[in-house]
């Protein structure tokens, strides 16, 4: 159910390069910045999933909803909201499933951008 | 090269490079709004939670005019940066936009509650963001500028304030009140009115000066002015000025004083009063020396005398030279009055007539009355 939407929004990704001017090179940073950074995030969500810590998974999964939503990634960011919400809700049940949900999503995420020319 | 050496310190309010510091803990976040706002040509200062956006705001150099403010953050979250911000003095007025996911209006409402100016959503609209962030700015601006403004305010009225004070120093306080008086202009300028005149002066006093030493003359007149300038404000006449051992003092200007003979007679009598207890001092020590007042009444021309850079104020007429003659013409201890002040006082004083004096300057003699003291009250009452 959560493989309705599409996982990186084309129409997001052409406001963004409008709104900077089409400078290529500051969206493949900004990208690069995105990756970077969820790679951190996934690994504090699986930490916190692995621990069953409900309240510590919040922070990470709301922030990679909205990077993720900045970019695009809708499906991600969907993906990242419910983990929030069950995190702030103290639903620790299947964190560890719906990160590994997440992750999937990651992936797919980066693929398509990578195929959309859009990191380095 | 031109802009760095502009922002040393001088032309902060030529010079205007805005500077917003964008508090998130999502790089990309910070990342592409940073952008926008360069695109505006607003600087951006970034921070990784609350406690680094306080140690940035609270630098010596900070030069932030807003920040841009998300709620959920490590380590120190937007409500609790939100409210160390507005309640630090130096920090409260300082606009805070929050960042907000669209799902988190709740938040924004609290924290519009608690003092944030206003809220972006996310994602970042670049039009939007340029509107509030320099609505923002507006605002702030338009706060320093009354700030300053009113620390100006505050400096020059400090300076008003130090320069009455300096002003009463060397003028007699109801002159220097006009400066600062609506209506004082126009005293200033000139104006006719009736006016007492006293002139006092010591009997002996050049003698006196050739025979003592200059710092026994200076320790001495020191002395006496201190006590008569104690009874000159008491009674709150108008010093024109003194010369040596003699002095010019005038009532019922520039403040307006129904009963000004009788506040001239009363000084005149608590002077010599005064000048017995100086004069028995001053004999011990070798030295006879007498007071005498000329007190005259009448109409008189007051107001600025003199030239642009040596001004006084000053009162011009018969009533000044009466009073001055009648000070030359008393004996020591003798307070003599002209006949129009004798009558403005007559219930008030015993006086002896001192017969029709000649004058210098003064055509014909001037029956003039020397006050030998104050009536008692009973005695008043009574006459």
């Amino acid at each position: 159910m959560l493989d309705e939407g599409p996982v990186v929004d084309q129409s997001v990704i052409a406001e963004l390069r409008e709104s900077v001017g089409d400078d290529e090179s500051f969206i493949a940073d900004l990208v690069a910045t995105y990756v970077d950074e969820g790679e951190g995030h996934f690994a504090a969500m699986d930490a916190a999933a692995a621990a069953g810590d409900a309240a510590a998974i919040v922070r990470p999964a709301h922030t990679l909803k909205s990077s993720s939503a900045a970019l695009g990634a809708m499906r991600l960011s969907q993906i990242a909201r419910e983990i929030e919400m069950a995190g702030r809700a103290g639903d620790a049940a299947n964190l560890v499933a719906r990160v590994a949900e997440a992750r999937a999503a990651w992936d797919a995420t980066l693929r398509e951008m990578a195929a959309a020319g859009l990191t380095k | 090269m031109g802009r760095d050496a502009a922002r040393d310190g001088r032309g902060r309010f030529d010079e205007v490079t805005d500077v917003a510091l964008i508090v998130d803990d999502s790089a990309v976040n910070r990342q592409l709004l940073a952008r926008h706002l360069a695109s505006i040509g607003i600087d951006a200062r970034e921070a990784v939670n609350g406690s680094a956006a306080l140690e940035a705001l609270r630098a010596p150099d900070s030069n932030v005019g807003v920040v841009l403010l998300d709620v959920v953050m490590p380590d120190m979250d937007g409500y609790e940066t939100l409210a160390a911000i507005k309640s630090d003095d130096a920090l409260r007025h300082l606009p805070v936009i929050m960042i907000s996911g669209i799902d988190e209006l709740d938040s924004v409402v609290r924290c519009i509650q608690l003092g944030a100016t206003d809220y972006l959503p996310k994602p970042f609209n670049p039009t939007i963001l340029a509107a509030r962030v320099r609505a923002s700015l507006a605002d702030k601006r338009v706060r320093d500028l009354e700030v300053a403004h009113a620390a100006e305010q505050a400096a020059l009225l400090k300076t008003i304030e130090r320069q009455k004070e300096e002003l009463a120093r060397f003028l007699s306080p109801q002159v220097a009140a006009l400066f600062s008086s609506p209506e004082g202009e126009q005293l200033l300028a000139g104006h006719r009115r009736e006016a007492t005149a006293v002139f006092c002066d010591l009997r002996g006093f050049t003698a006196f000066s050739d025979a003592a030493e200059p710092e026994e003359v200076l320790g001495m007149l020191r002395e006496y002015h201190a006590k008569m300038g104690e009874l000159i404000v008491g009674y709150e006449g108008t010093l024109e000025h003194f010369a040596g051992d003699g002095m010019m003092i005038f009532f019922n200007d520039p403040v307006l004083q129904p009963d000004h003979v009788e506040r001239a007679v009363r000084m005149a009598v608590a002077m010599r009063e005064m000048f017995g207890g100086l004069a028995s001092k001053w004999a011990r020590l070798g030295f006879e020396l007498g007071f005498g007042v000329g007190i005259a009444s009448g109409y008189a021309t007051l107001g600025r005398i003199g030239f642009e850079g040596r001004y006084d104020y000053g009162m011009v007429g018969t009533a000044v030279i009466l009073a001055s003659r009648l000070s030359s013409a008393a004996a020591s201890d003798q307070i003599l009055l002209n006949p129009r002040a004798h009558a403005a006082v007559e219930e008030l004083v015993e006086v002896e007539a001192v017969g029709a004096l000649q004058l210098k300057g003064f055509a014909r003699p001037v029956e003039a009355v020397n006050v030998l003291g104050l009536r008692t009250v009973a005695a008043a009452a009574t006459a």
